[in-house]
């Protein structure tokens, strides 16, 4: 069992899909920036297409998401993505090769079939693709036979589903019902499509989940054999998700209980033969995620840990972010907006930061903290990191060996509070760091 | 019987899932008309108006660049369905490369059958499919082969859609249009098409009997040519 310290959990810390991550986005940064960028792209690139759309809206879920029952808004935001793909197409170098494209949301599968594959047939027309490998995440509840023609169709082959627990009655109390009958079905459907990758996505802490809860759900995941699964823990956040106020809190769990459970799951998904993919990931042994980073290649990105190499992330999409070495730069969130930009062949880039030398060099060592469990410091921290870093080498959580900081076995749950010592953005949870040891 | 009964492509147009009594409904939707060469029968950017099916002769796919290059997206055969239904504007423009016949139909009258037919919307994602296929060989066509590798590519793909076996058992077939055109086409100059032909057929890889007409003699060569 990791040691229990509800003082350093009580901390809010950045998830670290970006570094520096989202809240220092700004209005400073925009279309001509993500131009320019797009010109200087000329190695290997990755695609991320937001669909943010679901045919039913789930009551625990923060993403950027709409109801897809209005078929009009649908179009226009399909077609609006066409043309995004077509003017981002023609400013790439003809040296730049696509060699990902992933497709999230909401529910890629919210749309019809033969609108995804019109968007491959797009991106085909339009960007550089170079064989790519393409991965899209599902919701099993609108899974149907003409879209799983459609992936093995178009070659996908690594999918997520979106399973968060078998238990009837916690999906009853998310708003997410989907009988295991269900996840069965779509599992067996997309291993016959040619999908060598499946994910399944799960959550701990939901309102009444205990621990037997949890095991069941782990143990029907892995009678499944998904490749990869992620378990995450659910974040009760009403005040900024409103949707989430539908939700019961009375029946949450504890801090204690969430410790236990996360650590509960990575014990017990370790013990049915999965590698611990950093500190909330987990991959079958011979799958390209656990080769990763058994050989020192793991990523982070929007999506959490990843074998993705590219030095470049072009997000397509009503909020999509992307990702290039000196720039992190966001689309307009509004829907409305962002198909008003597209509709006057504008690109909808219009938040974001740069990445000066410093961010970057900060950015690799939350990376490699995150990723390896270790990162070299290039020398001594300075007096600010220091200080934050104190506390969470005295009790062992993590270690210094020559210029390199090392996350220790019991530090992994803390993983996140380590890295954010070298974020000089979350000055306010420096403090609290320090007033609480 | 409806009009339909007669239609040259009606073994292979999406339309084939159809009953005889849907084949009729549709019929009353359709309208076939003929194009000549070079004409537009849908623009880029405007409103996607119809869709149909190509009964005879070849169009092109084409988009062009808001810098004002134009990019060949693809080629539509006999029996290929153009335009995309549920769409709102058209991604491309579809040009007749050759005399051709259209059999096209409303948009909006094509999406409401479609919604009442799932055969149709199944063969719908099908074709789609189908077009992704095509068009990732033809990004490779043009991305990756040299001229010659281009050339003999473009004959393959050809060869299978519009030729038919002549008594000796080789694929015949007339190009649809002149060498400036598949030149433009794939991107060479109307030298390097020539040059490439002859190479072809001085290598007894093919044979043009007349001025559009061509043989494929050694199907296994031509596709070495092209690099497959």
């Amino acid at each position: 069992m990791w040691p229990y310290y509800p003082d350093l959990l009580a901390t809010p810390v950045p998830r670290y899909t970006s570094f520096p991550t989202a809240a220092e986005f700004g209005p400073g940064v925009g279309a001509d920036d993500f131009a320019r960028a797009l010109e200087g792209a000329d190695g290997d690139i990755s695609v991320y297409v937001h669909i943010p759309f679901c045919e039913a809206i789930c009551w625990y879920c923060g993403c950027n998401t709409g109801k897809a029952n209005r078929g009009e808004r649908l179009a226009s935001y399909l077609e609006a993505l066409h043309r995004e793909i077509a003017l981002v197409g023609e400013r790439l170098p003809a040296t730049a090769r696509v060699r990902r494209v992933a497709f999230g949301g909401g529910s890629p599968n919210a749309i019809r079939p033969t609108d995804f594959v019109r968007l491959l047939l797009g991106l085909t027309q339009s960007l550089p693709l170079a064989d790519p490998v393409i991965s899209v995440e599902l919701d099993p509840r609108t899974l149907d036979k003409p879209w799983v023609d459609a992936l093995a169709g178009v070659g996908v082959s690594r999918a997520s589903l979106g399973v968060q627990t078998f238990d009837p009655a916690l999906q009853a109390a998310i708003g997410r019902e989907q009988p295991a009958a269900l996840i069965e079905r779509c599992t067996d459907w997309l291993r016959g499509a040619g999908i060598a990758s499946l994910n399944f996505d799960l959550m701990y802490g939901l309102p009444g989940q205990d621990e037997p809860a949890l095991l069941d759900t782990l143990a029907r995941t892995v009678a499944l054999a998904p490749e990869r699964v992620a378990l995450f823990g659910y974040a009760h956040v009403p005040h900024l998700i409103p949707r989430q106020r539908r939700i019961d809190a009375t029946g949450l769990p504890g801090t204690f209980a969430r410790f236990r459970m996360a650590a509960l799951g990575q014990a017990e998904l370790v013990r049915a033969g999965y590698a611990g993919i950093g500190f909330d990931h987990f991959a079958r042994p011979d799958d390209p995620l656990a080769l990763a980073a058994r050989e020192g290649r793991l990523h982070r990105n929007f999506q959490g840990f990843t074998d993705d190499a590219a030095p470049v992330l072009i997000g397509f999409g009503a909020s999509a972010i992307s990702s290039f070495p000196e720039l992190l730069v966001q689309n307009e969130k509004n829907g409305g907006r962002y198909r008003m930009m597209l509709s006057q062949d504008r690109l909808p880039a219009m938040l974001g930061v740069r990445r000066g030398a410093e961010d970057r060099r900060r950015g690799a060592i939350v990376e490699s903290l995150l990723c390896h469990g270790a990162a070299d410091l290039g020398g001594a921290p300075d007096a600010e990191t220091a200080a934050r870093l104190e506390p969470l080498l005295e009790r062992g959580l993590a270690r210094i060996a020559g210029t390199r900081l090392v996350v220790t076995e019991l530090g992994l749950p803390y993983s996140r509070v380590i890295a954010a010592a070298f974020d000089p953005y979350r000055q306010q949870s420096a403090r609290r760091f320090s007033s609480a040891v | 019987m409806s009009a339909c009964s007669n239609c040259s492509v009606r073994e292979k147009a999406i339309c084939q899932s159809l009953c005889e009594a849907d084949l009729e409904a549709m019929s009353q939707m359709g309208r076939r008309h003929t194009i000549a060469s070079g004409e537009t029968l849908m623009w880029q950017g405007d409103e996607e108006m119809c869709v149909g099916n190509v009964i005879e002769g070849v169009l092109k796919l084409t988009a062009s660049t808001s810098d004002g290059r134009e990019q060949t997206l693809g080629i539509c055969y006999p029996s290929d369905f153009i335009g995309r239904p549920f769409g709102r504007t058209s991604s491309h423009s579809v040009v007749a490369v050759s005399e051709a016949k259209v059999c096209t139909f409303p948009r909006s009258a094509f999406d409401r059958f479609a919604q009442g037919h799932p055969d149709l919307e199944h063969k719908l994602l099908q074709r789609t499919l189908t077009e992704l296929d095509r068009s990732r060989q033809w990004m490779v066509l043009l991305g990756r082969k040299s001229a010659g590798e281009r050339l003999a590519a473009f004959l393959l793909d050809m060869a299978d859609r519009l030729g038919a076996e002549d008594a000796q058992g080789h694929a015949r077939f007339e190009l649809p249009f002149g060498r400036q055109d598949i030149a433009d086409l794939l991107g060479l100059t109307i030298e390097t098409v020539s040059r490439q032909i002859t190479r072809l057929r001085e290598d007894g890889v093919i044979a043009t009997p007349d001025r559009r007409g061509v043989i494929v003699l050694d199907r296994d060569r031509l596709f070495d040519c092209a690099g497959e």
